[in-house]
């Protein structure tokens, strides 16, 4: 993209305020413990529904940028990581701050989250539309065969219990059913309820199993450590501290930017790999655990690369491979923009101000991260029913906004009940939300490619884009299996 | 975890099982293309039925401990952080009662005392207390709502009592 146009594009639109909002909503979001990045973006998810489309992914996409960081916040100050992904920054950032270098700590994660996030957005425009522009040949057998390998990565997503993630898959693709028939306009699973006729909408289901659910746990778990505004003045690194964490920061961007593109694999794993390897390559390795930079920098590179790696299999393949992904196609779906092979030709304009934005906010987080330490630390030390009551009134508000519906928040509710039963049985949410976005694209495809082969199944086979797909998915089924049946023979 | 496998199995038996019935009653089309409207829902459904056999099955022939992902995802690693899990039933119940709450008494209170209702009795399900602070946060936090929702988003909500207000 040329810098002119770049330029232009960033000015003709909202692009820039997206971007600063995406990551100030991201920080505050994931600095509060429990709120993940996905439940920030959940939240987000209706307020974009009346907004200009690349500027409602921009938003989205940013708050994932910012959440990241945000999630660094109270693993260095309180001990407690705000995301997932900052688990593996609380082993030497709270250390740092106990020996009185919180404000080292929070500047290391803030200065390797940028570089993280650059390389990633790099690595992210230089890989997705060379990938996107292998599908540009796809047909109906072909786009089943793509929705079939999405529902593939249930094998990775599930960790040991493939069986309930299966199982969880199949609940979504039912949910995905209800509603008008894609090919004879017949109602079905719709009860005479005129609400459901054009389905049940990925994002009510989102914001149920995350955000709802969340509430739901919350309301029984303790309040949480408080921090005190004295310690935490963010402190930039300084050049011989540069020179220390350069390594670091290499190998968390590197391990980042593999694994985000991995189904399943997300900042959490990516963050303890990138602590892992930066110990076993530094000069200072018994150091880790005592308060190393290094011990910060390596896994807070690492989840920022993520946040933009994430977004290719979900922008070339529509397949999303984290939650946080996952919530950002539910916001492509609202404005009826399909991830995959057809969005490059299609809406260009739109991954474009996406890239622009990305680039934006990675930047944005650097200035905001450091405004607006004082706002996130009075958050984090509000009472915490203060907080949830607050978010659960967002919640409900923010589902009516998107249709104007009450029915839209019992629907809402109603998912956030099911999001708080597979907690309880221990399942995992995010193949039941590719059930949901996925089950429309595999059965109208599906039917479609019979009705053009006039009911030949082999058409699938035939196909060689559809067929080599389609292998894909039993290859990773098949490797997730062996992998159990190793796991439980080594268990024996 | 073996009981809840087991309970688990036997509620999407049991959905299947529904669902599978429901997908039958789906009438045929003149339109209707080789798979037809209830051909993908009923594979469906026994897929499901077939999973949930077989979970059953290994949930009591084994009584193996929770698998490590398995415990990261439930909230029973906060159990231990629960003071008191006698009352962790009720609060969740009563934090959906308060949703359920919010949908009927909307159109008839509006949008913001609703809203405010709604913060303070989560508040007191959250383990706050209800005292003239709670209220404050409750009566602002419902204010700040409706400025960014019908004041800047102009979201048309029910009028209810106050509709100057709405």
């Amino acid at each position: 993209m040329a810098v002119g146009s770049l330029i232009q594009l960033l000015f003709s639109t909202a692009i820039i305020p997206a971007a600063f909002g995406g990551v100030a909503w991201g920080i505050l979001g994931g600095a509060l413990p429990g709120i993940s990045p996905s439940i920030t973006m959940a939240l987000l998810l209706p307020f974009t529904y009346g907004m200009d489309s690349t500027v409602a992914v921009v938003l989205l996409a940013s708050t994932y940028v910012g959440a990241e960081y945000g999630g660094s916040i109270p693993a260095i100050l309180i001990g407690t990581p705000g995301t997932n992904a900052a688990a593996a920054t609380v082993i030497d950032g709270y250390e740092m701050k106990r020996q009185g270098k919180a404000g080292e700590a929070l500047g290391i994660s803030l200065y390797s989250g940028f570089v993280g996030g650059l390389f990633g957005f790099l690595v992210l425009v230089l890989l997705t539309e060379r990938l996107s522009s292998v599908a540009l040949a796809f047909t109906p057998s072909s786009y089943f065969a793509l929705g079939m390998l999405g529902l593939s990565v249930i094998a990775s997503l599930a960790g040991d219990s493939l069986l309930k993630g299966l199982m969880a898959g199949l609940v979504g693709l039912m949910v995905a059913t209800i509603g008008t028939d894609p090919v004879t306009g017949l109602n079905r699973f719709t009860f005479g309820s005129p609400e459901l006729l054009s389905g049940i909408p990925p994002i009510l289901v989102m914001v149920g199993l995350f955000a709802v659910s969340e509430m739901l746990v919350q309301t029984t778990a303790p309040d949480w450590e408080k921090a005190t505004r004295e310690t935490a003045r963010i402190r930039f690194p300084t050049p011989a501290m540069w020179r220390r964490i350069a390594k670091p920061q290499a190998i968390g961007s590197a391990i980042g930017a593999f694994e985000g593109m991995m189904p399943g694999a997300g900042g959490a794993i990516s963050s303890f790999l990138a602590y892992n390897e930066a110990r076993r390559w530094s000069r200072h390795r018994e150091e880790f655990g005592h308060g190393s930079p290094e011990g910060v920098a390596a896994p807070e590179a690492a989840n920022n690369t993520v946040a933009c790696t994430a977004l290719i299999p979900m922008l070339s393949l529509g397949i999303p491979s984290s939650n946080s992904a996952a919530v950002l196609l539910g916001g492509f779906l609202m404005h009826e923009l399909v991830p995959g092979p057809m969005l490059f030709v299609q809406h260009g304009e739109v991954v474009r101000g996406l890239y622009a934005g990305l680039l934006v906010a990675n930047i944005a987080m650097l200035i905001i991260g450091y405004l607006i330490m004082g706002p996130c630390i009075w958050l984090v030390s509000r009472p915490k029913p203060y907080l949830m009551a607050f978010i659960y009134a967002l919640v409900v508000s923010g589902v009516y906004a998107f249709q104007a519906s009450l029915f839209n928040v019992g629907v809402a509710l109603a998912f956030g009940v099911v999001g708080y039963a597979l907690r309880y049985f221990a399942v995992p949410f995010l193949p039941m939300v590719l059930g949901v976005v996925l089950g429309f694209m595999i059965e109208s495809n599906y039917r479609r490619a019979l009705v053009l082969s006039n009911g030949d199944p082999l058409t699938f086979v035939r196909n060689p884009i559809s067929a080599a797909l389609l292998a894909t998915a039993v290859v990773v089924l098949a490797a997730q299996l062996m992998r159990q049946a190793r796991s439980r023979g080594d268990a024996r | 975890m073996r009981n809840r496998d087991l309970l688990f199995g036997i509620t999407t038996l049991v959905v299947a099982v529904v669902y599978y019935r429901l997908a039958v009653a789906i009438p045929e089309s003149d339109l209707a293309d080789p798979v037809g409207p209830q051909g993908l829902p009923r594979v469906y459904a026994l897929l499901l039925a077939a999973l949930s056999l077989i979970l059953i099955a290994r949930s009591l022939r084994s009584g193996q401990p929770a698998t490590p992902n398995a415990e990261r995802q439930t909230p029973q690693s906060a159990e231990s952080r629960i003071p008191d899990p006698r009352s962790r039933p009720l609060r969740i119940i009563g934090m959906l009662l308060i949703g359920v709450a919010y949908i009927i008494v909307l159109p008839w209170l509006g949008y913001l005392l609703s809203v405010a209702a709604l913060i303070t009795a989560t508040i007191y399900f959250q383990g706050g207390v209800i005292n003239g602070r709670s209220i404050l946060v409750a009566v602002s936090g419902a204010v700040c709502l409706w400025l960014l929702f019908i004041w800047l988003l102009r979201i048309q909500y029910p009028a209810g009592l106050w509709p100057s207000v709405v």
